[in-house]
């Protein structure tokens, strides 16, 4: 649907790109997860699909064209829901919705209409008539979230959709966003939550320093190459043990272990028995995302 | 009509709607101003009329020549006469007191006196004596004291007249209590810089210049609405929606020029019938349909570089307690330097080349253009010229700012 070719692009008055020869392919009809560390280009990238920024390197077409045709003709083709509450403290709810509406170009039944509906999708019959300055962090995200919908869009960008919500209201956005794809909105999800876009993303990127460091299906990118094991014990593990399968040291008798392949694992067992230590925890193969992200972006802690 | 521009002004007319700072700012506050500054300077502008200083006459000697003088001081007019025993000490406590600012003492034997020199006669003359109050403006200590230098002159001239009449026997009238108007009254006529027209009264100084004053004001609503917007990425969300920035502009020029006109509308009422009521003179609008639509097009465009300059304002500004501060700070300095707060006719020459430079002083002159000189549309041409100039460049300057915030931001 959405596919991103040999994409860079450098801020006027940057040192380094915040994007380097980035290419992508977003499926239609499913949820796709973007990651990266703050500063990734995450934004720069999402910025750029929703026209925001002009494109100076690579190329992006929506559905084969290019994207600037694509959306001359199709101008509600492609929604972003920004990070911020992007509406009017001081107008209520349904008098934001009818302004963005009428931004749209939309106007008389079908304004009404598609008002009256992402209403109901956010669930914000409660606080039409209230002033969104009023509203709790979770409503001002679904707000947020009801704006984009507004214009039926085909392609929804959607920039942390979940920063500073309760947990209610989180699972109450993430099952909203679950459902979208079967509405007939592919979904582009950047979020910092790596177990959020675990359970809702089939396909995911990880970029970093403008580079594309992974892309593929989730179980494809969570399959690891080189079986990792991660072991817990009672006790220190011993010196021996240690160095043969370079462990490095994760938490207090927490480490990180690298097999040869996963015959080894029993061996290593027996080898733990017999200096008399006791497992307590252990995982091995398959890895979690905030696993691969951190190894990918090298652990490296950036604000 | 289009759905997108009508959205958009209906979002800023909401949006003002709920600013009750913005509203105080621009409907209250140039109300306030007019019905104050119209009564305290009332009288600053017309030349001749009384001076708020009281003052009381001592007269020591009672006779027909000492009450001659005060009645012929109390005609001119100029200062006020209270009334007051004929006591130099109780005249002296009322100037310590603050009831009045001036006392003269007429010293016994004055009128018998009135033509004789001091000494010519072997005996002195007791001398008259003006008992001021030092904090009253020396210029006019000294225009009470001509007052009375010139009524005791003409009081001289009179009974000089007198006596040689009958000496050389010209007609008098017998009996008659001669007290002629000598032909020596000065009617003061006001000439301002090149025109012959009055200067403008209190209230056509003020209602304009309050006008204008306030609608440079929307600069608060303006950029408070906008700063927002850019703060919490309204504007972006727009522009990700197709919306152009000029179209984004539009919506915000057509509100405030309303505003604008609104303002307008209720600063002229304010003038024409409140203003009355407190006792000045009512504000004139011009009478023909021609003159109505020169005003038209003076306010019209005065709106326009004020909502401009908010513009302009809103996009430099960082956070909307900036913009109060710049834009507040910056709409006093035009109107200080611009002859709002100061009439531009009372300021030096210096100052008035300086008020050449602030938009507020275009403005005024194109009001008074109108208002005072009922100027043709080739007369405003100036004014109209310069401010919507100043207009296009603010407007071209934010519409930049804007762009280049756009391309280096990260």
């Amino acid at each position: 649907m959405l596919s991103v070719d040999s994409l860079s692009y450098r801020y006027e008055s940057a040192a380094a790109p915040a994007l380097d020869n980035v290419s992508l392919n977003i499926p239609a009809g499913g949820i796709y997860g973007l990651l990266g560390p703050n500063g990734a280009g995450k934004t720069t990238l999402i910025s750029l699909i929703a026209g925001l920024l002009n494109l100076s390197t690579g190329r992006i077409t929506l559905g084969g064209e290019p994207l600037a045709t694509a959306r001359a003709a199709q101008p509600r083709a492609i929604a972003l829901v920004p990070q911020d509450y992007a509406f009017y403290p001081m107008l209520t709810t349904r008098e934001n919705l009818r302004f963005f509406g009428g931004t749209l170009g939309l106007a008389g039944n079908e304004l009404a209409t598609q008002v009256e509906h992402v209403i109901a999708f956010a669930r914000l019959e409660q606080v039409v008539g209230k002033r969104a300055e009023q509203l709790s962090g979770g409503l001002r995200r679904r707000l947020n979230l009801a704006i984009g919908l507004l214009g039926k869009p085909q392609l929804l960008l959607l920039d942390e959709p979940t920063v500073g919500v309760d947990p209610q209201s989180r699972h109450f956005l993430l099952e909203s966003i679950a459902a979208l794809p079967a509405a007939g909105t592919t979904v582009v999800y950047t979020s910092h939550y790596m177990e959020e876009v675990e359970a809702i993303c089939q396909r995911i990127a990880i970029i970093d320093q403008g580079h594309l460091l992974a892309e593929g299906t989730l179980e494809n990118i969570l399959h690891s190459p080189q079986p990792l094991l991660e072991i817990h014990l009672d006790r220190s593990l011993p010196v021996e043990l240690a160095e043969r399968y370079g462990a490095q040291a994760i938490a207090s008798s927490k480490y990180r272990l690298e097999l040869p392949a996963a015959a080894e694992l029993p061996r290593l067992l027996d080898e733990l028995a017999g200096h008399g230590c006791l497992v307590r925890d252990l995982s091995f193969g398959q890895h979690n995302l905030e696993q691969v992200f951190m190894r990918l972006t090298n652990r490296s802690l950036r604000d | 009509m289009s759905p997108r521009l009508l959205a958009l002004w209906l979002k800023e007319v909401i949006a003002l709607s709920r600013d009750r700072h913005g509203l105080m700012a621009l409907f209250i506050m140039p109300t306030i101003f007019i019905l104050v500054m119209t009564m305290a300077l009332r009288d600053a502008f017309t030349p001749g009329t009384t001076i708020d200083a009281p003052y009381v006459v001592v007269d020591l000697d009672h006779s027909t020549h000492s009450q001659s003088l005060i009645r012929r001081l109390e005609k001119t007019a100029s200062f006020q006469r209270v009334a007051a025993d004929d006591d130099a000490e109780g005249a002296r406590q009322g100037i310590a007191t603050g009831r009045q600012a001036l006392a003269l003492v007429l010293p016994k034997g004055f009128g018998e006196r009135l033509l004789t020199p001091s000494g010519a006669d072997g005996q002195p003359t007791e001398p008259l004596q003006l008992m001021v109050d030092p904090t009253l403006n020396p210029a006019l200590q000294l225009a009470f004291r001509n007052q009375v230098m010139a009524t005791l002159g003409a009081l001289r001239a009179d009974e000089l007249t007198q006596r040689a009449g009958k000496l050389f026997g010209l007609p008098t009238i017998p009996g008659a209590q001669a007290e002629k108007e000598w032909p020596d009254e000065i009617i003061s006529v006001a000439v301002r810089n090149d025109s012959n027209v009055r200067p403008p009264s209190s209230v056509q100084q003020n209602v304009p210049a309050w006008l204008i004053f306030a609608m440079f004001f929307v600069v608060i609503p303006v950029s408070s609405i906008f700063i927002t917007e850019r703060q919490q990425g309204t504007l972006q969300r727009l522009r990700s929606m197709g919306v152009p920035f000029r179209l984004i502009l539009a919506g915000k020029l057509l509100p405030f020029f309303v505003v604008n006109q609104l303002q307008a509308l209720l600063m002229v009422t304010v003038g024409m019938f409140v203003v009355p009521l407190f006792g000045s003179e009512a504000l004139e609008m011009p009478g023909t349909l021609t003159q109505l639509g020169n005003w038209l097009a003076v306010s019209t465009a005065v709106s326009l570089a004020a909502v401009a300059w908010a513009l302009l304002i809103a996009s430099i500004a960082r956070t909307s307690e900036q913009a109060t501060v710049v834009g507040g700070v910056g709409n006093i300095l035009m109107g200080a330097i611009g002859g709002i707060m100061v009439p531009k006719f009372v300021m030096p020459a210096g100052m008035q080349t300086l008020a050449g430079f602030s938009p507020m002083s275009w403005a005024l002159d194109g009001f008074h253009m109108v208002m005072l000189r009922h100027g043709s549309f080739a007369d405003l041409l100036p004014s109209l010229a310069k401010l919507l100039a100043f207009a296009i460049l603010a407007l071209t300057a934010a519409i930049w700012l804007n762009q280049r915030a756009v391309a280096t931001r990260s």
